[in-house]
């Protein structure tokens, strides 16, 4: 669906690298959940997994969020579409459990933004989901 | 490097690309790349090196293995400033001998030099095709 977007160029990489992904870094659910619309899909497009509204999604990030040490996204490639409101990011997500074991993954997301926050998300990744 | 307009990407993408690949246009599909392009499927980590040699090959292997391919459903991420379009898309395959489609939800990050591509990537929703 393509949505109406209130964002410029660098008011979409803020969103999804400043806001979401640093809050994430953070272990900030409410900062990360307060990018997206209450009734968002999150998918993650390899696993063929979506989490629908914000409830889910919140319940999805408490548990990324707890099950690693240190959560580290880093390596951005940002591709911005701000005419229809969508942006892409390929990115290094190096998780670090409690054990100090990483996983290095390289993945991609997609965005799609109704006003001022995410309405849609992929996710697309290299190996194993950890967004369950 | 040249810019250029928004409409190119898409068009490189569908109506080139992905059209000669649903077609087994192989000459058409190797158009839209640099000699020296790479092509990586991400989620195998699979490298395939330069127009004419690896990506040759892979695509030789995907249509002698296919009976039936199909691109669709695509929803383009377009960044002219940077050279760059990343595109979603189902994508339906008839395995030779098979009587049943296999379905894939994909995504693909071109990136742009002088109008054709230099570096692809490619997830994959399931196993890997493009061996």
């Amino acid at each position: 669906m393509q949505y109406q977007s209130e964002l410029d160029r660098q008011g979409l990489m803020e969103l999804a690298i400043e806001n979401y992904f640093a809050s994430v870094d953070a272990k900030d659910v409410d900062k990360a959940l307060n990018c997206f619309h209450d009734n968002a899909m999150f998918t993650v497009q390899t696993a063929f997994t979506t989490h629908a509204g914000k409830a889910e999604i919140k319940r999805m990030l408490e548990d990324f969020t707890s099950a690693y040490e240190k959560i580290v996204h880093r390596d951005f490639e940002i591709t911005v579409d701000s005419k229809n409101g969508r942006i892409a990011a390929s990115f290094i997500a190096e998780l670090t459990d409690g054990d100090g074991n990483t996983t290095l993954l390289q993945n991609t997301n997609f965005w799609r933004i109704r006003g001022s926050r995410f309405q849609e998300v992929y996710v697309y990744m290299s190996g194993e989901n950890p967004l369950t | 490097m040249k810019t250029m307009p928004y409409e190119y990407y898409v068009d490189i993408v569908t109506k080139r690309y992905f059209d000669g690949v649903d077609n087994y246009n192989l000459e058409k599909v190797l158009d839209c790349f640099h000699e020296d392009a790479v092509l990586t499927e991400v989620t195998s980590q699979t490298v395939h090196n330069g127009r004419d040699e690896g990506i040759r090959t892979m695509f030789e292997g995907l249509f002698a293995a296919h009976s039936r391919i199909w691109h669709g459903n695509f929803v383009h991420t377009v960044d002219e400033e940077s050279g760059a379009i990343c595109s979603q898309f189902s994508v339906e395959v008839t395995p030779q001998g098979a009587d049943s489609e296999l379905r894939y939800e994909n995504c693909n990050r071109f990136y742009l030099v002088d109008g054709k591509f230099q570096r692809v990537f490619v997830y994959m929703s399931g196993d890997n095709l493009l061996k």
